[in-house]
């Protein structure tokens, strides 16, 4: 998988999106002092923790006994970029319509033809 | 930032029926969104506009309203290929038309990608660019956190 795939999977879960926001809100925090925050056990914290670190999104460090989290954006960027995308797909599409609507002013065209010899000269 | 929709508009040198037709008749839809795969179209409320793109699946829109020449919108499950649009499984687009001295204004809203749920096990199964719409119940999340939240309350680690 892509590293965005497996942001977007480490983060399908509403458990681990709601962890990954109280992580933020707190800056830094241990497993146990996230348990207290969530309605669930620190051993589900952990676990879920574990997958948030693999993909970049969480990094773990010791302050002497305790282990602590912070979270790191440097994953997230890469999907955001990738949200925009989306909207340039979007942004493409009404593009076309509008060549296609703009060519077939007062006739009748292929709009296929029409467009590919326009989509040619743009791009 | 609102992160449960996309939203998009061109204006259009053209009638707006003109404008219209571009949006709704098969073979321009078959080159606007199928990327020239056919498409055949039941244009009427609860009909299903459908295309095969192939490797990227067959996908069956559900059109939710049909008023010529102001509005066109369906439901896409773009992350189901194969599989009716459902409000559970999709995202619905709205297409609106509106004439003005600049000319035709078309506009896009793409949205309900906050309710949307993708299973990891799909995400696993498919290719990441045909399900890219699909994972942005997820995205908005994200986004959510980008601008709400992150920015402003991450440490740097030493």
């Amino acid at each position: 998988m892509s590293n965005v795939t497996e942001v977007l999977v480490a983060l399908a879960d509403p458990t681990r999106r709601d962890l990954l926001e109280r992580l933020s809100l707190r800056g830094e925090a241990t497993a146990t002092a996230l348990a207290g925050d969530l309605p669930i056990s620190r051993q589900a914290v952990v676990q879920h923790l574990t997958v948030l670190d693999k993909v970049g999104l969480v990094r773990g460090r010791r302050h002497g006994r305790e282990h602590r989290f912070i979270v790191r954006t440097e994953p997230l960027g890469e999907t955001v970029k990738w949200m925009e995308s989306l909207s340039q797909q979007w942004d493409r599409r009404l593009r076309l319509i509008q060549q296609i609507a703009e060519a077939s002013t007062g006739r009748e065209d292929n709009p296929k033809q029409v467009l590919s010899q326009k989509a040619e000269s743009n791009e | 930032m609102n992160t449960d929709r996309i939203e998009r508009e061109v204006v259009i040198d053209a009638p707006i029926a003109r404008v219209w037709s571009a949006l709704t008749e098969p073979k321009s839809v078959s080159a606007w969104f199928s990327n020239g795969a056919d498409v055949s179209i039941d244009l009427r409320v609860g009909g299903v506009m459908s295309f095969d793109q192939g490797d990227h699946g067959a996908f069956q829109t559900v059109i939710v309203s049909v008023t010529p020449p102001h509005v066109f919108s369906f439901r896409w499950a773009s992350a189901y290929p194969g599989v009716l649009a459902t409000e559970e499984n999709s995202t619905l687009v709205e297409f609106s038309l509106k004439e003005t001295p600049r000319g035709t204004v078309l506009r896009v809203v793409e949205s309900g990608f906050d309710a949307l749920e993708i299973p990891a096990d799909r995400v696993q199964h498919a290719g990441f660019e045909n399900h890219s719409k699909g994972w942005n119940s997820v995205v908005a999340a994200i986004d959510a956190y980008v601008m709400a939240n992150l920015e402003t309350s991450i440490i740097d680690s030493p």
